[in-house]
């Protein structure tokens, strides 16, 4: 990652958005991932998303497939 | 997406990353996969059997939960099915289940034991049950999808991913007799 990563756009998609999105998408044609803490994910997470906490997420990009849209929260 | 988790205005699965998969754990391959996916199905096959013979009063969920249970049934089919086509041999998932020493937990799909499920379904409110059966859906469908990614073999991950979009569907059907219930 270099400092003119920070400035892509990314789009946002709203909660109603994503639930469309995983409606009508194969699980396995998209990433879901939840960067919140494991604590948090435990108590609540959408279903099928892949726990990486927001601190893991810089070594543990080999786990998100860059050829499928990413959705995260 | 917008605004987090706080936005999502939906249902949550619950329990940790590794919860539900951890019973898939002691599998070492595809056969003793099917073992602890088909048992699951047959302990929530249980759980809605008994389930519907308890809420004899109310017809509507009564006929929901004859289905659940047949769709369950369905699960441990095409579970048997899927194996034999990848192995070629016939299965027999009891055998395979006793000899990792889970034959007597009895588990459902989102890893509760079937004992203290039907336990727990005694004087229960039918929307108290309804609420466990949807928990119970939603921890599957969770279970299943992340099983299905990680699954290396393609057609295994596709028995999982099946899985998940028939509990997808009995979440909806749940769901929409849990709000005519309340």
């Amino acid at each position: 990652m270099t400092f003119l990563d920070f400035f892509k756009p990314v789009p946002s998609m709203s909660a109603d958005a994503v639930r469309r999105f995983l409606a009508e998408n194969s699980p396995d044609s998209y990433n879901l991932i939840d960067v919140r803490q494991p604590k948090e994910y435990e108590r609540g997470h959408l279903p099928g998303a892949q726990l990486i906490p927001l601190p893991d997420l810089n070594g543990r990009l080999n786990e998100i497939d860059r050829n499928k849209p990413t959705i995260v929260y | 997406m917008e605004g987090g988790i706080k936005a999502w205005n939906g249902m949550v699965a619950t329990g940790t990353f590794e919860a539900g998969m951890a019973f898939f754990a002691p599998a070492t391959d595809i056969r003793e996969i099917v073992a602890v996916a088909w048992s699951m199905e047959e302990g929530s096959r249980r759980f809605y059997q008994r389930a519907g013979e308890l809420l004899r009063s109310d017809p509507e969920t009564v006929e929901i939960f004859r289905q659940l249970t047949e769709a369950e049934d369905a699960h441990k089919h095409s579970l048997l099915a899927s194996y034999e086509h990848l192995t070629g041999r016939r299965a027999d998932p009891t055998i395979c289940i006793q000899k990792m020493g889970m034959a007597e937990e009895g588990i459902m799909e989102g890893g509760i034991p079937v004992k203290e499920a039907l336990v727990w379904l005694q004087d229960r409110e039918i929307t108290e049950i309804l609420d466990l059966a949807m928990g119970l859906e939603i921890n599957a469908y969770d279970l299943y999808l992340k099983m299905g990614r990680r699954m290396e073999a393609e057609e295994s991950g596709r028995i999982f991913a099946e899985l998940a979009r028939e509990e997808q569907h009995h979440l909806e059907r749940l769901g929409q007799l849990l709000d005519s219930r309340l």
